[in-house]
């Protein structure tokens, strides 16, 4: 059980994340959606601790994240594992090297610093990447790889820190719709197999639908929707998304359905047109 | 194009003029305000130029006086070669005819050898100051580094490794650890761990953060985001630059022995100091030639490097 209470956090005179208080029970798909902006990267950022909160409390079981330090705010951040919008691997490092950092974490020093893989890791590394059918890659540099399979690649690496918690940041806006796909089914499979609470930042409204268990609606910094997807109304979206509403509903654009001739996704399109 | 305004453009008569006009307006005065600072820019040049000549007694007349003195000293350091005795050998006494190249070069494996331990103080020197300049860009970059006094100190340290020159270096650590080669490579090591180090960590603050972020959030320490994240951005580049700096020091190298810190440059001060005659153009032309070669491999290298990282 993740617990947010009254987690805030200020850049300045912005408010980017104001009061926030949630409960995630462990398992659960959660899909955070809202206009650029409403302050969903910031909330999911001060989890992993990548941002520090100004106020507030982050408790996972007996422990309240936001007091972390050193050794213990590291192992947090291998237990809830990170994908980005950009992938984040490091370029120049290939594959199987970008997979295996995932286990940094647990490696004393002398072997991470060396770069010392012990078969063992190596096999994990390999199991992880097969998982998202990427292993014939394990070789070749990560910058030579499409976004798509970039994107699975970092969810390789995710896999690899075995994590609790698996965080993700707008996963899908940089990749066309067919990869998107692919990158939503992988975490939902995570999800369902392993157990691992997914909590994942969306842009558009029918990949949130389609996938998760509970959506959170995020405006100007607070949340302003907590519910399922039946719960959520159109009204309500509309009132979420604010002046982008179109953008989010055009769900050609950025979204994991591919579009066909008589898909309802092109008509709204059309329609917006 | 037309002097029209243009459809659906707004002109907002009111608080003067239209965009363009304001546009205008904005450009005018920036215009002006760069012309009087380049004006300016200019005169202090311009002050500090004849500053210089002044105070350094930079007068051509002066130069045309001392050319054709290059030519007298030039003219006492070139050999004496006899067109038909060129190519003998030694005789059976074992002496070398005067005016042949054995004679001229009667030293020749003393100056090879002393060119051969030039070259790897300056491989020594360069692997030194490398190795001393990758652990410190990163603390004396400034978005890597992990507190701030740990930036200033690394910067300081840095400046402080090359702005003491070579020479002076060279001629504490002979007066230290005594004559010889040792001096000359510590002295060109500290100096290029100091230059490499600035020009390491101006990479370093360019390399891109994402890999960085993606480091720190997988749960890696300070070490580790250097390691995995920063090194395999950086490291065509470090790699580049240090080989320019081993040509560099390939130069200093066969300089610095003339505080007897090791290498060709013994030589040549000695021969300077107490001949004075054709043996100095003999090593001269041993240096130049090291110098030359060493640079085109070098730059083969680091060139043929860079296309390949390029185009992979």
């Amino acid at each position: 059980m993740l617990k947010l209470e009254q987690l805030t956090r200020r850049f300045g005179e912005n408010t980017a994340v104001s009061s926030a208080t949630l409960e995630i029970p462990d398992g659960q798909m959660v899909g955070i959606i809202g206009r650029s902006g409403a302050g969903k990267s910031t909330l999911l950022r001060l989890l992993n601790r990548l941002i520090d909160p100004s106020d507030g409390k982050i408790v996972f079981g007996d422990t309240d994240i936001a007091q972390l330090k050193g050794r213990e705010l590291r192992q947090w951040r291998s237990d809830c594992a990170m994908i980005f919008q950009q992938f984040n691997l490091v370029g120049r490092l290939d594959v199987v090297t970008n997979v295996l950092t995932g286990r940094l974490c647990d490696m004393p020093a002398w072997r991470s610093l060396t770069q010392i893989f012990t078969p063992r890791e190596r096999a994990f590394a390999i199991q992880a990447l097969d998982r998202l059918g990427m292993a014939h890659t394990a070789l070749q540099r990560a910058e030579t790889l499409s976004g798509g399979q970039q994107q699975r690649v970092a969810i390789a690496r995710a896999l690899a820190q075995e994590p609790k918690i698996l965080l993700a940041d707008e996963p899908i806006a940089s990749l066309d719709p067919m990869n998107a796909k692919i990158v939503m089914d992988a975490l939902r499979d995570i999800n369902k197999q392993d157990g691992i609470t997914v909590i994942c930042n969306l842009h558009t409204l029918d990949t949130a639908r389609n996938y998760c268990d509970r959506i959170i609606g995020m405006q100007d910094g607070r949340i302003v929707f907590d519910g399922t997807p039946a719960q959520l109304t159109n009204q309500m979206a509309r009132e979420i998304y604010g002046a982008e509403a179109d953008e989010a509903f055009n769900e050609a654009a950025t979204s994991t359905s591919i579009p066909t001739s008589d898909s309802p996704a092109v008509d709204t399109a059309k329609a917006i047109a | 194009m037309s002097d029209a305004t243009l459809p659906g453009g707004t002109s907002a008569p009111a608080t003067g003029g239209s965009a363009v006009d304001v546009f205008e307006r904005h450009r005018a005065e920036l215009q002006a305000s760069k012309r009087v600072m380049n004006i300016f820019v200019l005169l202090v040049f311009l002050v500090a130029l004849a500053l210089s000549v002044w105070v350094s007694d930079f007068l051509p007349e002066r130069l045309a006086e001392g050319i054709p003195r290059i030519f007298e000293y030039f003219a006492t350091i070139v050999p004496d070669l006899q067109g038909d005795v060129l190519f003998e050998g030694r005789g059976d006494d074992g002496r070398a005819v005067p005016g042949s190249l054995t004679f001229w070069y009667a030293d020749f494996w003393t100056y090879v050898e002393l060119i051969w331990e030039t070259i790897l103080m300056a491989i020594t020197a360069t692997l030194l100051g490398t190795a001393v300049a990758y652990a410190l860009s990163f603390p004396a970059a400034q978005n890597l580094a992990p507190a701030r006094w740990i930036y200033w100190i690394s910067r300081r340290f840095l400046e402080f490794c090359r702005g003491v020159p070579e020479i002076l270096l060279a001629l504490l650590f002979v007066f230290m650890i005594g004559i010889g080669p040792l001096a000359g490579i510590l002295a060109i090591a500290i100096h290029s761990a100091g230059a490499l180090g600035k020009l390491f960590a101006e990479v370093n603050e360019n390399a891109s953060s994402r890999p960085i972020e993606g480091i720190t959030a997988v749960g890696g320490t300070w070490f580790e985001k250097m390691a995995y994240a920063v090194t395999p951005q950086v490291l065509p580049n470090f790699f580049s630059y240090a080989l320019l700096r081993f040509e560099i020091n390939v130069r200093a190298s066969s300089i610095i022995g003339f505080v007897g810190a090791g290498g060709i440059g013994q030589e040549l001060n000695r021969v300077i100091s107490f001949y004075s005659d054709d043996r100095v153009l003999a090593v001269l032309i041993l240096v130049v030639l090291m110098v030359t070669v060493i640079d085109l491999i070098s730059e083969r290298i680091r060139l043929g490097y860079i296309g390949r990282e390029n185009f992979k």
